[in-house]
């Protein structure tokens, strides 16, 4: 059962819960404690030891019903099934036979339908079948054979788990390995004896025999689509979650401009995550110890219950402040889907950057950050892009206005990102409002999507920016704003 | 005690219990309780505010009649307040006492270097458990018979304390400087853990604790908790008054009502005698279910609306 426990913890590690070896004793221990009979018991105790956070706790609901429906539902479901095939059969039957029925026994409804088929198609394999009759059945000899003559499912599902733990079916990555997999647990299962039996019994002169080889033929179909159903599941369960990494990994990479539509949903979520981790690593506020400044206050306060003798020294410490950011976005239509992935990530920072103002312009600059305080994310980035995109692009009015607006505002801790592609339509570059804010400000950032080579070519103005200001990146991929929103944290703490 | 091995025999005999307390929980906080008790972890409990975290601890305490030992995080939390601290002035006090008789205690020493070696046969007494302070970490550690600690509210206090923790909360022991490791008696405590999430918990401290989430709960548990707690309610006013915070829960508010306020307002109605409710009542009582006069404005126009869908259901 511990390998069950480990299988099921790989998977939710697969599905993104964060789970340490620790955990996975932890796990163990309450599972001893706990056993395996009770499902709900065992899922309220698994709900406390794996999972950490809400957002895991649903990741693990879902995790843990798919994970433990196979064993639950194969007991039930089949023979229902087979229930409903069988009265479908008899009526089909009704009029030919009149026997059979419900209280024959399972095989002799299933030869009835072989002879029910054989009267209606005349696919070429079944036509070869020859007509048995009914009749005593041989006694199959290899192990599967035996299983599947006994119909016993619940070994037969067993037997089958543990073929696929042989074959290692948790490593399955695409699709296409699908029949691979499937082959590979029924050889494990004994296949090649199953089918040597088969064909051997077919061979012989024996009626008995024959029917055997005619039955067990029908259940190795039948089983082989119990195999596929079961590799379809778990491909579902470990192979889904490294085919969105990897096409996580991909977007992560991919230029942002070039992100379709449909995959916006994801990207929020990489942003989300990206930014979850940025701010865990950052959140914690440091303090600086001004050591040899004696904090005399604090010290009196507290030697006080010492008669007032003073030993424990108490000493000045300041906080640092959050960093203050300013972003001017470019939200013309060549830069607009930088721009919407660029105020997603600084606001979903928010925990750790709570003073985020933000800035459009394509000709006039306007400030969005209240749209941002007013409606979620989405739609204050899709009301943006509507009401100040378009239009043709002017830098040198928008650091005019820009200056106009908040150059009050700016001070030694703030940092300024402009996000934009600085193709000025050959208007006045203004590029002496820039070093102002450079002198006035801690750091200005410019971050520009095209690639290095085509800042200067055509209208575009970077060199004449780029004295004035700290850092001119290329920025066109999720990883290249990660690693700038870090280096934005890591230098303001 | 065998008293707490009948309680915790099973899940449904502490569910059972709980309720006896007038606690109603669901498997899940039953099923941690009971795995706090056979695995000897401690609990760490999220959600929203008001849903009967700290409650949670102190019906525990109650139930298997152990102490309720309480420490409040808030930023600026250290040792000395948490763990111990030295009572200086009693280690003053005795300096001086010990100034006086010096004389005697080294009357016959011969030199100086058996002068010292007495001398140093006091040294150590000052830092031993006479004169410590224990605060609510070394307290519960302390406790004969085992006990409730309950650190509430944890995500208030400073990255550091969080990290002071971690020996207690995964060794059950404290380690002293001076005097060396101290370990739980022979019963460790039965620790729970609370925060609103202001921040997220490090991993170090979650690997170490059970986590359990209490959300908002559904109908039927709220009916069951405001029968529990106010039994005096008459059961269509109980009735209606769950359904219309259902209702209110899946508004945009700034604050929702949390269990607590539905109980404070199932208190009001009580005093006011009220049998049904109807929309200028709701409005007049607004206040005690919402925080935020934003939320009693935006609510103001539904209110008749909400009564009535209440009343039907």
């Amino acid at each position: 059962m511990e390998r069950t426990l480990t299988s099921f913890i790989a998977t939710l590690r697969n599905a993104e819960v964060r789970i340490s070896p620790a955990e996975t004793l932890d796990a163990m221990n309450a599972v001893e404690l706990t056993g395996y009979r009770d499902r709900e018991f065992l899922k309220n105790t698994l709900a406390l030891v794996l999972p950490k956070t809400a957002d895991e706790k649903e990741t693990f609901e879902n995790t843990f019903d798919r994970f433990f429906r196979f064993e639950d539902v194969s007991g039930d479901r089949n023979p229902l099934e087979s229930v409903a095939e069988e009265d479908g059969e008899e009526q089909e039957e009704g009029e030919g036979q009149g026997t059979g029925g419900r209280a024959g026994s399972k095989l002799e409804t299933d030869q009835n339908r072989k002879k029910g088929k054989n009267r209606f198609s005349s696919a070429s394999d079944e036509a070869e079948e020859e007509e048995l009759g009914e009749g005593e059945v041989a006694e199959a000899q290899t192990r599967l054979g035996k299983l599947l003559m006994q119909d016993s499912r619940v070994e037969l599902s067993v037997e089958m788990a543990e073929a696929a733990k042989v074959v290692k079916l948790e490593e399955i990555q695409v699709f296409t390995q699908k029949g691979l997999y499937t082959r590979r647990i029924m050889e494990q299962m004994g296949l090649s004896d199953l089918l040597k039996e088969i064909q051997e019994n077919k061979k012989s002169f024996s009626l008995p025999h024959r029917r055997l080889s005619q039955e067990l033929k029908k259940r190795h179909d039948w089983l082989r689509e119990q195999v596929r159903d079961y590799v379809e599941k778990q491909f579902l369960l470990h192979a889904d979650a490294s085919g969105t990494r990897l096409r996580e990994e991909l977007l992560r990479k991919v230029k942002l401009s070039n992100i379709e539509h449909r995959n916006f949903r994801l990207v929020q979520e990489i942003v989300y995550r990206m930014s979850k981790k940025l701010i865990t690593m950052y959140s914690r506020r440091k303090k600086i110890f001004k050591r040899g400044a004696l904090n005399v206050p604090r010290t009196l306060r507290h030697n006080m219950q010492y008669d007032g003798h003073i030993f424990n020294l108490q000493w000045k410490s300041v906080k640092i402040d959050r960093p203050k950011v300013f972003a001017i976005c470019d939200v013309s239509g060549s830069v607009a889907n930088y721009a919407r992935f660029m105020l997603m990530f600084l606001y979903s920072l928010e925990a750790v950057m709570p003073k985020v103002r933000a800035f459009a312009f394509s000709s006039d600059l306007a400030e969005v950050t209240e749209l941002f305080e007013r409606n979620n994310l989405e739609d204050a980035i899709s009301k943006t892009l509507h009401e100040y995109g378009g239009g043709s692009t002017d830098y040198g009015q928008a650091l005019v206005d820009f200056k106009k607006k908040c150059l009050d505002d700016i001070d030694n801790r703030t940092t300024i990102i402009i996000l934009g592609d600085a193709r000025n339509n050959y208007g006045d570059c203004k590029q002496e409002i820039l070093q102002e804010l450079y002198t006035r400000s801690k750091r200005v950032i410019w971050l520009n999507p095209e690639s290095r080579n085509t800042w200067n070519v055509g209208d575009a103005e970077m060199r004449k920016y780029t004295p004035y200001v700290h850092q001119a990146e290329e920025c066109n991929s999720l990883t290249h704003i990660e690693r700038t929103v870090s280096n934005l944290l890591k230098y303001t703490q | 005690m065998t008293d707490i091995n009948q309680l915790t025999e099973s899940v449904d005999s502490l569910k059972d219990n709980f309720e006896l307390h007038k606690y109603i929980c669901s498997n899940q906080i039953a099923t941690a309780v009971y795995l706090a008790y056979h695995l000897r972890k401690p609990v760490l409990i999220e959600g929203p505010p008001g849903v009967g975290k700290t409650e949670l601890a102190k019906t525990t305490a109650d139930m298997f009649q152990l102490p309720l030992i309480r420490l409040q995080c808030y930023e600026g939390l250290d040792e000395a307040k948490a763990i111990y601290e030295w009572k200086y002035g009693k280690q003053l006090l005795y300096t001086q006492v010990l100034k006086e008789t010096l004389d005697e205690v080294l009357q016959g020493a011969q030199g100086f270097k058996e002068s010292v070696t007495r001398l140093h046969e006091f040294g150590d007494i000052f830092f031993s458990e006479e004169f410590m302070e224990p605060r609510p970490l070394l307290k519960a550690l302390q406790e004969e018979d085992g006990c409730v600690l309950l650190i509430d509210e944890v995500d208030k206090s400073d990255h550091e304390f969080e990290s002071l923790l971690l020996e207690i909360l995964s060794d059950y022991q404290v380690s002293i400087p001076e005097i060396g490791t101290v370990k739980a008696r022979a019963e460790p405590p039965i620790v729970f853990l609370t925060s609103n999430n202001t921040r997220e918990i490090s991993d170090a401290l979650k690997r170490r604790c059970l986590h359990l989430y209490i959300p908002f709960p559904d109908v039927e548990l709220e009916q069951k908790i405001i029968h529990a707690r106010v039994p005096e309610i008459p059961p269509k006013l109980r009735h209606q008054l769950v359904s219309f915070i259902q209702e209110l829960r899946d508004l945009d508010l700034k604050k929702v009502p949390a269990i607590s306020e539905t109980i404070d307002w199932a208190r009001t109605l009580l005093l006011l005698h009220t049998e049904t409710l109807d929309p200028d009542l709701v409005r007049d009582t607004l206040n005690v279910i919402l925080k935020f006069q934003e939320d009693i404005d935006n609510i103001d126009k539904e209110i008749p609306s909400l009564t009535h869908n209440a009343i039907k259901n």
